[in-house]
């Protein structure tokens, strides 16, 4: 799969906060996972993408075009949802839609108004009157109006109840399925767990992996058992361990050797929350 | 690229829209008949000057609360863009108070002075000069801090502004030799002169947001 975005190199310096040589690409036709905990640089990562932040080094190519020099062509071929909405709340949605229609050269206003009618969106309400979950697929609805091969999302789950998280990740399914590319920072990784296909975690502003997610849930582990099964050898093959009184649960990357030298413990398939805490908790 | 920008900060003061409207009719009268009789120019000056003040706080206010310039710098919009459709904002206020006073002239039964073309460049410049400082500062700064620092220059005028007159006083020569242009040539010098101070805060606004983290 040849890649949408490749971002290499990209350092940011913001107060005591500082992005280091981040460098990762996206695939095309994926909805890529971009996870890690509050302040691990997701949002500084997408900003400096987007142009909102100037970067102090690096680099970012899209379908191999820097998009330092074709701002306008990578602008007209993606979409935004960012986590705070940025919208003018005093506007209606039509007159919003107004405004960010006009900057595309390919708006697409048949898609829009279905888009609406599909989301229960009416045109003549104020944007202040939306609730969280309406407003963000309100900004799906123009994210996705203009048949950009690239949507970009930031946080977009975050504050939302479960029914409405399910589905906007039906309606991202439904997106990808025309061989278009969604980029979606996260923190609530169970929502990943069912539409990602691609996972980058990142932790102070570096990147820890990036791996496919069905390999990585694969190659992981989720140990539990007695304690009397831990010494030394066995200890060391884990990511992470939590002992307690009654036993211990950990993560491990060596499943084999778990199963050969640990003979009464129970073997789960991970969460992608497992393996991030596993990553960043060590 | 610049009227949808337009179209959304006029959107964006809607609700100043009738007020402003009544205020380019009022204004002018009132301050002509009763205060200062017969001053085409202070009365269109004073009128302008609140109205494009009022409605460019409006729009800033709002712009600082939303930050919607943020997410409209994520589309194909450019940042260049946002800033050009600013300054295009001021000048449409400017031209519609030009058009609202001329009809106040030509349809109200209470009789004003008609404006002509110097009293449309003093005041064009005038204006021009005063958001030809504050626009750039404002990007720079935000709408907040630039509050801040414009309160500070009001309240130290009056301790400057006499020093100013006494400035032009010995210069008085050449300001005659200025205003024994015709009035219609000096309108024009005016204009073009705020033309300049503009283009040059334009640049410089556009360099200031070039540049800032959004």
């Amino acid at each position: 799969m040849k890649p949408v975005l490749e971002v290499s190199g990209l350092k940011k310096h913001l107060g005591d906060f500082q992005l280091e040589d981040m460098s990762f690409s996206l695939p095309e036709g994926c909805i890529t996972g971009f996870i890690g905990v509050n302040g691990a640089g997701k949002t500084t990562t997408i900003k400096l993408i987007l142009g909102l932040l100037l970067p102090d080094a690096g680099n970012i190519k899209f379908f191999d075009k820097e998009i330092r020099n074709n701002e306008r062509e990578f602008k007209n071929r993606i979409g935004i949802v960012l986590d705070e909405g940025y919208f003018y709340e005093e506007l209606t949605l039509l007159e919003m839609k107004n405004v960010m229609a006009a900057a595309y050269s390919n708006w697409d206003n048949n898609k829009f108004n279905y888009n609406m009618e599909r989301f229960g969106l009416q045109l003549n309400q104020k944007i202040g009157t939306l609730s969280k979950g309406m407003r963000m697929k309100y900004a799906i609805a123009l994210a996705i109006s203009h048949n950009a091969d690239l949507l970009i999302m930031d946080e977009p789950t975050s504050g939302l109840d479960p029914q409405i998280r399910t589905e906007l990740m039906d309606i991202l399914l439904d997106y990808v399925k025309d061989g278009k590319s969604v980029f979606l920072s996260s923190h609530i990784t169970s929502d990943l767990d069912k539409v990602a296909d691609m996972l980058i975690l990142i932790d102070n502003g570096r990147v820890v992996f990036r791996e496919e997610k069905d390999n990585l849930l694969d190659q992981h582990g989720l140990v539990k058992g007695d304690k009397k099964e831990l010494n030394d050898r066995t200890r060391s093959l884990f990511l992470t361990l939590h002992e307690s009184e009654y036993g211990f649960s950990g993560l491990t990357k060596e499943k084999a050797i778990v199963r050969q030298q640990m003979k009464n413990v129970l073997l789960e398939r991970p969460s992608i929350e497992d393996i991030m805490l596993g990553y960043i908790g060590r | 690229m610049l009227i949808p920008l337009l179209k959304k900060d006029f959107l964006l003061a809607k609700k100043y829209w009738v007020i402003m409207m009544i205020a380019a009719i009022v204004f002018p009268v009132f301050i002509q008949t009763k205060l200062i009789l017969g001053e085409v120019f202070l009365s269109f000056f004073l009128s302008t000057l609140y109205i494009v003040f009022l409605l460019f706080s409006t729009v800033s206010m709002v712009e600082e609360k939303y930050r919607g310039a943020a997410l409209l710098c994520t589309t194909p919009y450019t940042r260049k863009a946002l800033v050009k459709s600013k300054y295009l904002f001021i000048i449409s206020i400017f031209v519609g108070c030009y058009i609202f006073y001329t009809l106040t002239v030509l349809l109200s039964p209470i009789k004003i002075g008609m404006l002509d073309l110097y009293d449309i460049g003093r005041t064009f410049l005038i204006i021009t000069a005063v958001f030809g400082i504050a626009i750039p500062v404002q990007y720079r700064f935000g709408y907040e801090k630039t509050r801040y620092i414009f309160f500070f220059f009001i309240f130290v005028t009056p301790f400057i502004l006499p020093n100013i007159m006494k400035l032009l006083q010995n210069n008085e020569s050449t300001v005659r030799d200025l205003i024994s242009f015709p009035g219609p040539i000096l309108g024009l010098l005016l204009v073009g002169a705020a033309l300049v101070i503009g283009g040059i805060s334009l640049n410089l606004s556009i360099q200031i947001y070039s540049k800032k983290d959004l």
